[in-house]
């Protein structure tokens, strides 16, 4: 489990390894019923011996004879009730993950073929073993959500493929995670919680970042004595270092506004850049919660250490998907999200006026912001004047907004979604964030 | 979408050589029949008919593989057009409407009985070809069935010999005759055969 939280390019944390599969197992009982091979037969048959019959012309009859021999080989006793077993291998997967179900029957004899029916944002994959007793579909999610896998369908003939019976078997969901953006390096605050974490803060302590050389006072310790410094100044002195601290970080997704294509709309952008996000920042030492704002409220989760916190982190913001309804207008952000002194990372389109005004009001509470534009689409260009002018006014507004909120101190870059997170964030990642209240 | 999971391959492969010889068999079959050419009356209609239902049940084959979309809302007319077109293809048994019209097309013509029993192991093999090439069965479902496919084929060509046989004397009453003696040994050799191995 050392790699569940990788950062690395091309790498996604082992979902499944947290995750096992779910199997089940249910008792089916199924009817047989004559199978379109058998209504074929039946029809050449029958219009073979009628025609003979109404012709006078025995041939026909010789021509239905075929037929009516298959038909005719006589009915063995059918079991009705089987024993199936589904095995999801995971049920938390990353978008294009290819995850798999496995499907089982207990019967040996009869002739089986397994088919899927893949639910609604679901992508079947491939199949092995469709015509056995036990059969792996793989599948991929291609967009994050709780998603219902759909359905398996178990097709039994006899041996001669003139009976057939079907079994529908349900299949459960799975949660699929957003897929996390690179992120390797990290804004850190100039000010930092006195707690103990990886970030070398600006006061003098035990960490392992040298800062500079004093005189030695009784209590130092002999180790940190400079012997270069005290031969060349004529008295002890010793190494500082910086204290070693973290920080907490809240992530703030805005779900008021999913524009864009979908696959790489908005939402999806502000998922995964707070995923990747979240990742970095654990990695860290960090404390790490989240906030994502919708529509008549929010869901919020408070900053934690740990491996887990980043999946609780994606399943607060997966379950904010389901709250589209218009409620309550809002302004503030719950206290109990915010510890004081924590960075706030927000991803958000900045379409939604009265989101821009949460954070001109956080901002005024004196928390550290840092917005990451996910706005990745725009009014569509037409020909007409009217068209063209109420872009170029859109266009105007999105700047002011950005300009507005450069000008309160809190800095807004742009991602695309295809670069990695750290490209926009290098002005702020290469020395601390300095906010004034 | 939702729809069969998608083959590879090898899978795309082997599933063309059972839809190819099904396609192949349907158009031999209406070929056989309609030879010598006759297009009025029944004849031409059962002609028209055949034609039609072999080439749809080619068709639904050859798009087995096709998915169907799951949001059919606010489509475009093509493609309104198309899906209603492929539903049309999945729901009507093409099979069996080009049996009926195909053994109707043999009634048409004057009585030819080693031709009509050479059609009807066309048939039979037509009818399996399909079955094998829809439903992904194994080969070894031919070597299951293949004593009463020889029994099959041994009582069609007796009934092609029946038919060759003079009628015992004038009048319908005898042409009857054979035709029940016929079915009789269609339906004893049904009957005796065990049928399973």
């Amino acid at each position: 489990m050392s790699s569940l939280i990788p950062n690395g390019p091309g790498r996604l944390p082992q979902a499944h390894a947290f995750a096992v599969g779910r199997a089940e197992q249910a008792e089916v009982e199924v009817r047989w019923r004559p199978s379109r091979q058998a209504r074929r037969l039946l029809t050449l048959a029958l219009a073979g011996l009628l025609l003979a019959t109404l012709t006078r012309r025995p041939e026909f009859a010789g021509l239905a004879a075929p037929a009516l021999l298959l038909l005719g080989g006589g009915h063995s006793k059918l079991p009705t009730r089987f024993l199936v077993r589904t095995r999801v291998a995971s049920s938390q997967l990353y978008e294009g993950e290819i995850g798999a179900v496995d499907v089982t029957v207990d019967d040996t004899e009869l002739d089986k073929r397994w088919m899927l029916q893949a639910g609604r944002g679901v992508e079947p994959a491939s199949a092995t073993g469709a015509g056995g007793a036990a059969a792996r579909f793989e599948f991929t999610v291609p967009r994050w959500g709780r998603r219902q896998l759909g359905s398996v369908t178990l097709v039994l003939h006899d041996r001669w493929r003139l009976s057939e019976a079907r079994a529908v078997l349900e299949l459960p969901g799975v949660d699929c995670y957003p897929h996390p953006a690179m992120q390797r390096t990290r804004v850190v605050l100039s000010k930092l919680p006195n707690r103990l974490g990886e970030h070398a803060a600006r006061v003098a302590g035990e960490g392992t970042e040298f800062t500079g050389v004093r005189e030695y006072v009784p209590g130092d310790r002999q180790r940190a004595i400079n012997w270069p410094a005290t031969t060349r100044r004529g008295r002890l002195q010793v190494n500082t270092f910086a204290a070693e601290r973290s920080q907490d970080i809240v992530l703030v997704v805005d779900a008021t506004s999913d524009v864009g294509t979908p696959g790489s709309s908005a939402l999806d952008l502000g998922l995964r850049g707070a995923a990747g996000a979240a990742q970095a920042y654990l990695d860290g030492r960090d404390r790490v919660g989240v906030i994502c704002y919708q529509w008549g409220g929010a869901r919020w989760l408070a900053p934690s250490l740990g491996r887990r916190q980043v999946y609780k982190i994606i399943d607060t913001m997966l379950s904010a998907d389901a709250g589209w309804a218009r409620g309550d207008a809002f302004n503030r952000l719950p206290r109990a999200a915010l510890p004081p002194g924590s960075l706030v990372v927000v991803f958000s389109p900045l379409l939604d006026q009265r989101f821009v005004e949460t954070l001109r009001d956080m901002r005024e509470r004196g928390f550290a912001l840092f917005v990451v534009d996910v706005l990745t689409a725009q009014p569509p260009a037409r020909r007409t004047f009217t068209d063209a002018m109420t872009r170029r006014i859109w266009r105007m507004e999105q700047q002011a907004i950005r300009f507005s909120l450069r000008e309160l101190g809190i800095p807004v870059v742009h991602w695309d979604g295809s670069e990695p997170l750290d490209l926009p964030l290098a002005p702020y990642t290469r020395r601390p964030l300095v906010t004034h209240r | 979408m939702t729809g069969p999971v998608r083959l590879g391959t090898a899978g795309v492969a082997g599933a063309a050589g059972p839809r190819l010889a099904a396609i192949l068999l349907g158009a031999a079959c209406v070929a056989w029949t309609a030879i010598p050419l006759r297009t009025t009356g029944l004849a031409g209609t059962a002609l028209v008919v055949s034609i039609a239902a072999v080439t749809a049940g080619a068709l639904r084959l050859a798009l087995a593989d096709v998915p169907q979309p799951e949001d059919e809302f606010f489509l475009a007319a093509p493609m309104r057009a198309w899906l209603t077109f492929l539903g049309l293809l999945r729901a009507l048994p093409w099979e069996e409407i080009a049996v009926v019209a195909i053994v109707w097309l043999e009634v048409q013509h004057p009585a030819r009985p080693w031709y009509t029993a050479a059609l009807g192991a066309g048939l039979v093999a037509y009818l399996l070809a399909v079955h094998i090439a829809e439903s992904g069965a194994p080969a070894r479902l031919l070597r299951r069935q293949g004593k009463v496919l020889f029994a099959g084929a041994c009582l069609v060509a007796l009934g092609g010999g029946f038919g060759t046989l003079s009628a015992a004397g004038p009048g319908a009453g005898s042409a009857l005759l054979r035709v029940l003696a016929a079915v009789a040994v269609v339906a004893a050799a049904a009957l005796v055969l065990p049928g399973r191995d």
